[in-house]
């Protein structure tokens, strides 16, 4: 008997339930966020491929596009930018630790330790890219 | 203490907040206030109940935002005077705290929870001897009682209908990890499909709400792992 057999209709059901926090755990919130800087990053990649396309229509195009965004003004787009990255990649270690049904009993500990590396890591990153924008 | 119990009320057409003031007792539990209500105030009132004692899994709604067994919780642990009572999410709600399980069910069936043996005979019946190890690695996961708690939080179930969910799931592993069992080539059928074990994105919300601490999240991750090795023993074996 195919598997479709056993399924019953119901009402459709809404993706914004992946961001209802209200009564979650933590490890909700980590999924939520996983997938919003999942597509913060996809969009950024899009930019980024535009930007490195220009190049097609010569060096002047593409600096023009670089003096536009690696400026101060968008520095604070650059260091959330920089999070997301983090986040989502500490995050996604740990989900793939956790799908090869490993450290399950530690889940907890892993998750604040998951929120600690990101912490750091984009403090340091976020500082580093602030020296070079702000050539300091 | 009076408490508010702001219910959220479905008609069949209208969705609204019904509110009822409900005189608790040390003791008291939430589905106590719910018959309280049924009788003082709105017997129209229709929830689901039956053994009062969080073991047929009846009587799960969503208490204050969380899932919970109505017949378990007790109204004056909430540390609050106001209630907010709700069906389940991720079930079509047929009237006020009534879901319609009859989806989650069949997917429970899907996954074939019970014995199978190539050896089965009724007429001279043999004992199947299992050792107390045995019987641990999957005893936690016979206590689901099917409340649908981990189904209704599970963001994977939440926007795919036809996700077999973390109860199927538990299930499925349960009857794999039995040592008694021959029927797991079966059962991985069913789950090693992105209807499946491969949907899981493991948000892990379904064991945080689990009343009976069955830690259904635990046992779709090893399901998991032991559909990746079935897979890939079918591709290299050619079947």
């Amino acid at each position: 008997m195919h598997l479709r057999e056993f399924f019953q209709e119901g009402d459709s059901m809404n993706w914004l339930k992946w961001f209802e926090i209200r009564g979650k755990s933590l490890f909700s919130i980590a999924f939520s966020l996983h997938r919003l800087t999942g597509v913060v990053l996809a969009f950024y990649l899009i930019m980024h491929l535009s930007y490195l396309t220009s190049l097609r229509f010569g060096q002047e195009v593409y600096e023009s596009f670089i003096a536009t965004t690696v400026t101060p003004t968008f520095l604070v787009f650059d260091i959330l930018l920089v999070l997301a990255g983090v986040y989502h990649g500490v995050n996604g270690l740990r989900l793939i630790l956790h799908e090869f049904g490993f450290a399950y009993e530690i889940r907890k500990p892993l998750l604040y330790f998951t929120y600690v590396v990101t912490l750091i890591v984009w403090l340091i990153a976020s500082y580093q890219l602030y020296r070079y924008v702000m050539g300091v | 203490m009076e408490v508010i119990f702001r219910i959220k009320r479905f008609d069949g057409t209208r969705q609204y907040w019904g509110e009822y003031p409900v005189p608790a007792e040390k003791g008291m539990t939430v589905l106590e206030g719910l018959y309280f209500i049924k009788e003082k105030y709105d017997g129209s009132l229709a929830f689901r109940a039956s053994c009062r004692m969080a073991i047929c899994g009846s009587c799960a709604i969503k208490i204050n935002g969380k899932p919970m067994l109505a017949c378990e919780t007790q109204i004056l642990h909430l540390n609050t005077t106001k209630i907010n009572i709700e069906p389940l999410d991720n079930f079509k709600v047929i009237k006020d705290l009534i879901t319609e399980f009859e989806g989650f069910f069949s997917k429970h069936e899907a996954v074939k929870p019970y014995l199978i043996r190539k050896d089965d005979n009724y007429q001279e019946p043999v004992e199947l001897v299992q050792t107390p190890e045995e019987l641990y690695a999957y005893y936690d996961y016979t206590l689901c009682i099917k409340c649908g708690a981990c189904y209704s939080v599970c963001p994977a179930a939440a926007t795919r209908e036809d996700y077999l969910g973390p109860a199927a799931m538990a299930a499925a592993y349960r009857f794999n990890t039995d040592s008694r069992d021959e029927g797991s080539a079966e059962r991985f059928a069913v789950v090693c499909t992105d209807k499946g074990v491969w949907r899981c994105h493991f948000a892990a919300e379904c064991s945080e709400v689990c009343p009976k601490g069955v830690e259904p999240a635990k046992a779709v991750q090893k399901l998991r792992f032991k559909s990746a090795i079935y897979a890939l023993k079918r591709i290299f074996s050619g079947r």
